[in-house]
């Protein structure tokens, strides 16, 4: 009898203690300003209401956009914000697996902010996933914030904006934007399909690109069908990552880009029996090609680095990336043999920009916006091209002479294909709420059919 | 006599295959470390390269880095680890009490869930509490899952010694608490060392808990090494992995070099 | 009067960690029923879990995650008990080489196993160099197996050392203090090694099996990188849902986690019952608590 009473005490403890976490969270929601509490019931009521769709909310979204309007930087010219930022900390956020970005972010970048602004950027290595997890829990709670900068871009951009957890708009009070970058391109003014409205910064652009041998594959295929072809003459030696890899969700966006055409998709709302039909064409492809991939596509690698592993160890001989530049990059580091070369499908090949955005309650909104101006200067940029061979984000036609000569001076290496003639076969990125979509289907339709 | 040897020999066989079959696959990470292509058929990798192990030691000199800060907060929680074990292995073995079957349930819980599930619903507590991006913050974190592993050990251990010798401890006049710390807790030192080692692992290799909860604040080893790991970057996910077992092979060995100390202590003192 | 308290004091520690721990649970399991404030989700809903019953593939993840860890966790403890013994034999004690395995992370034991056991791996291209197989697709698929081989060959070698780690100390204990009596009484190993190392060390042997049976229940990172793309382990499909970019999702990924934390706390069950009895039987034999401070 006595135990009983004791466990019950516990469980009400418990009980007691998780209560206490929840209802502080909604004291500190009340306790901000009048317009915050209004604006979390007004996206609260869109949230409940379409449950679990996936859906954007565009009403709600427009609603958002005037709280930002109380920020003081708003009207401050950007000389005040760079004093304001003056001796402060900025922390950056974003993906750490990539050793020479890393890098070149501690050796390089880090140091030029502290000598010319004296802010101190910290760079913190967290996935995206992470990164918005912890956002939304900062949010939820109203305490200060922990994170500045964020290297984000496609569905986690949207994720983020149509749940409010960025800072903006911001870009155009960047002078750098201002000056050299094309707001107007299609690259700039969305992401993934979705409109940017200023609420992120490009960083960085990619776009995907095949990567062979030349010493053991003579003849590159051109597109889609030659790939088939090709995979049939060399069994077992292609095969492409298991979505919802990125690097394999955007490979099967180029089957589908080959085999259906990419502009139908642009404005597709994501009803995933009318993608399905659009996309057949495709999905028999790859449904087609399974006997001649690796292990007859019973099994696919699980993301892209293994992928890019097995390459680098001769076990497969294609590679797919979205580093269009990786081929030089891995060819001087020593992991791709000297013969190593990209190519692209006659059609061309998607693309998209990795962008910079600043958290909605980023404690050093100052700091931050001065450390996104410096990274889209034409000399950081030019900086970024020429050591981790990023194509820049600026618009070349707005460079004076000698900011051209910096561009113009980069050797892209071997293996590359030249700027020019990559961009001119650039296709666009599928609105971003397909992409799930899509992975869907093809579990369903290829991975799980023979 | 004759069949005692062979036994040993059977025995020595056993653990030399062991040892082979543990060891065999670390070399491969020596290899790794200072190798960028190792590509089919070779038997011995082709390019070797010194970038990656250069990268960690210059990560690694940077005073006050991450190296000993991580291995500082680990060791903390491991000791409190052991400490709270043995204070709760004495209540829950030797005193019956209401409540004490649940907290015995609510004691092996952390098994059963994952850590980063548990990450994910503890965030937000411990941002309401004001302990995320703190060290102790983080220490509480890993402290939740390093306890239960110091916990089973030292429970087995200290029901198998039983109350025997406390007990003399008291006819001879000492006073519970005194009798705990004098008689039981030297001959548990053994055991909680190896409770120490267990619960330190535990908190060293925690990823996705110092991540949520130190927000990307507190920096430990594990943070830098895990996004190698993910990315498939082979050699530089090798030579890491070589510093986190060499860190640790090196606490391991000196907790043991204690226990050893410690026992011999104790065996003069009892005789 | 007094010694009631002990007890209680010994535990506030234990108590609050617990509470913590709990209440932690409680708000990943609200998040699964699809309470998360932050995206403005506050509707309790069976929703989530509903959606995830009625996926196709659950019951194969299920079923795949619940056979690998069994026979890993079951190879795994035989072994390790299997070779504690003859290495307290050896009476060198317990090498630096058991640790190893255990302060390897996951991800580093797959590396092994890719490197080793892979169509590109060691063997293979021993086997090739030897002009056994031709071709590297002749080598057995052993670790993207949807037999879950690598997997399991990945927990092996991480938790028969655990094992033995584990059950070391008591085994080597009884053996001092037990076998040494019963050798000079005449038994042989093999007897003094059933009649009575195994069933004094039983429960410490049972917690082991089970730990590492949970664990490799709900972990996802070798089911990830060793495992093929279907069968999916349930905590491979869970993170894939974590790692979906909207972040309403969440709560699907959480009801994902829940099933598996609902099948490990089965297993817990029982493995209380376990640990309970056992300190119950102690109990019986002593007097409680009679010193006054």
């Amino acid at each position: 009898m006595f135990k009983k009473r004791f466990f019950g005490i516990f469980a009400a403890a418990i009980l007691a203690l998780s209560l206490a976490s929840c209802s502080s969270t909604n004291t500190n929601q009340v306790s901000g300003s009048g317009s915050d509490t209004v604006q979390d019931k007004a996206q609260a009521s869109s949230g409940t209401e379409t449950g679990m769709d996936t859906k954007k909310d565009d009403e709600a979204l427009s609603n958002k956009g005037a709280d930002s309007d109380k920020d003081d930087l708003k009207g401050k010219n950007f000389d005040e914000i760079i004093k304001l930022a003056k001796g402060s900390k900025v922390t950056f956020y974003g993906w750490g697996g990539d050793e020479k970005l890393n890098n070149w972010l501690d050796k390089e970048y880090i140091p030029l902010m502290k000598e010319k602004y004296d802010i101190e950027v910290v760079r913190v290595p967290m996935d995206i996933e992470q990164i918005l997890t912890q956002l939304s829990g900062e949010l939820q709670t109203g305490t200060d914030g922990s994170i500045d900068m964020i290297w984000i871009n496609g569905e986690n951009f949207q994720s983020a904006r149509s749940n409010d957890m960025l800072y903006g708009p911001f870009s155009d009070m960047l002078p750098n934007f201002k000056q050299y970058i094309d707001a107007d391109s299609d690259d700039i003014k969305y992401d993934f399909g979705y409109p940017v409205e200023g609420y992120e910064a490009p960083y960085g652009k990619a776009q995907v690109v095949f990567i062979a041998d030349s010493a053991k594959t003579a003849q590159l295929p051109k597109n889609a069908n030659e790939l088939f072809e090709f995979a049939k003459e060399n069994k077992g030696k292609i095969t492409y990552p298991a979505l919802p890899d990125f690097t394999g969700s955007v490979f099967v966006r180029s089957i589908i880009y080959e085999k259906c055409g990419y502009e139908q998709f642009q404005d597709m709302k994501p009803d995933k029996e009318k993608v399905k039909e659009a996309i057949e064409p495709a999905l028999k492809y790859l449904r087609d090609i399974k006997p001649y991939l690796w292990n007859e596509g019973k099994t696919y690698p699980e993301s892209s680095s293994t992928l890019e592993n097995m390459f680098e160890d001769g076990e497969v001989l294609l590679n797919v990336t979205y580093g269009a530049y990786s081929t030089s990059v891995n060819i001087e580091k020593g992991k791709y043999p000297n013969t190593a070369v990209s190519f692209q499908f006659d059609k061309g090949t998607i693309g998209n920009t990795n962008f910079l955005a600043i958290a909605k309650n980023s404690p050093n909104k100052a700091g931050a916006m001065v450390a996104i101006n410096e990274m889209i200067s034409p000399e950081v940029q030019a900086m970024r091209f020429k050591e981790l061979r990023t194509l820049p984000v600026i618009d070349y036609s707005k460079l004076d002479k000698q900011q051209k000569a910096a561009f113009d001076s980069v050797d892209i290496g071997k293996g590359n294909i030249p700027q020019d003639e990559l961009l001119s076969k650039r296709l666009p990125e599928m609105p971003a709420e397909l992409v799930p979509v899509i992975e869907e289907i093809w579990k369903e339709e290829v991975l799980n059919k023979d | 006599m004759k069949k005692y040897k062979k036994d040993r020999y059977i025995s020595g066989v056993i653990t030399a295959i062991f040892a082979a079959a543990v060891i065999l696959p670390v070399l491969t990470l020596f290899v790794w470390s200072f190798t960028q292509r190792w590509a089919w058929p070779y038997i011995i990798p082709g390019n070797f390269s010194l970038n990656a192990v250069i990268d960690v030691f210059e990560k690694l000199k940077k005073p006050g880095g991450i190296l000993i800060s991580g291995v500082v907060l680990s060791l903390i929680t491991a000791l409190l680890s052991v400490i709270i074990a043995l204070m709760s292995a004495k209540a829950l073995l030797f005193y019956n009490f209401p409540g004490r079957n649940a907290l015995l349930f609510g004691s092996i819980l952390p098994f059963i869930v994952p850590a980063s599930v548990f990450s994910m619903g503890v965030q937000l507590l411990f941002i309401n509490l004001g302990l995320n991006n703190t060290l102790h913050g983080v220490m509480i974190a890993h402290l939740i899952y390093s306890l239960p592993y110091a916990l089973r050990l030292i429970m087995d251990a200290m029901s198998a010694i039983g109350e025997k010798y406390e007990e003399q401890a008291r006819v001879l006049g000492a006073c519970g608490i005194r009798a705990f710390v004098d008689i039981t807790v030297p001959m548990l030192l053994p055991v909680s060392l190896t409770a120490f080692c267990m619960a330190y692992i535990i908190s060293f290799s925690q990823y996705f808990l110092t991540l949520l909860i130190g927000g990307g604040r507190v920096i430990t080893f594990t943070i830098i090494m895990v996004p190698y790991l993910t990315s498939g970057n082979r050699n530089f996910a090798s030579a890491y992995s070589l510093v986190f077992l060499g860190i640790s092979v090196i606490i391991f060995m000196l907790s043991k070099k204690a226990a050893a100390i410690s026992n011999r202590q104790l065996k003069t003192q009892l005789y | 009067m007094k010694n009631k308290i002990i007890p209680y004091l010994l535990l506030i520690p234990q108590f609050i960690l617990s509470g913590l721990f709990i209440a932690g649970l409680i708000n990943a399991i609200m998040i699964s029923l699809g309470i998360m404030p932050s995206l403005g989700l506050n509707k309790l809903t069976f929703d989530y879990y509903i959606k995830a019953f009625l996926r196709k593939d659950l019951f194969d993840s299920l079923t795949f995650s619940f056979y690998t860890a069994l026979v890993s966790a079951l190879i795994s403890t035989v072994l390790g008990v299997f070779i504690c013994y003859f290495m307290i034999n050896t009476k060198r004690g317990i090498s630096w080489i058991v640790e190893l395995p255990i302060i390897t992370p996951h991800v580093v034991t797959a590396l092994f196993i890719i490197s080793i056991f892979s169509q590109n791996g060691f063997i293979a291209r021993l086997l090739f160099m030897f002009n056994l197989i031709k071709d590297q697709q002749e080598f057995p698929v052993i670790v993207y197996n949807s037999g879950g081989i690598g997997i399991i060959l990945g927990y092996i070698w991480k938790e028969v050392p655990f094992v033995i780690y584990f059950t070391a100390s008591i085994m080597s204990n009884i053996n001092e203090k037990l076998g040494d009596a019963a050798a000079n009484l005449g038994a042989g190993a093999g007897r003094i090694f059933f009649e009575i190392t195994l069933p004094l060390c039983k429960n410490t042997i049972i917690s082991a099996f089970l730990i590492i049976f949970v664990f490799s229940l709900g972990a996802y990172e070798l089911p990830f990188l060793l495992g093929a793309t279907k069968p999916k382990a349930l905590p491979v499909q869970a993170y894939e849902q974590y790692l979906h970019p909207d972040l309403r999702n969440r709560p699907y990924a959480m009801a994902l986690n829940g099933i598996i934390i609902a099948a490990a706390m089965l297993s817990a069950v029982f493995y209380y019952f376990v640990l309970k009895s056992d300190i119950d039987k102690k109990l019986k034999n002593k007097n409680l608590n009679t010193c006054i401070i």
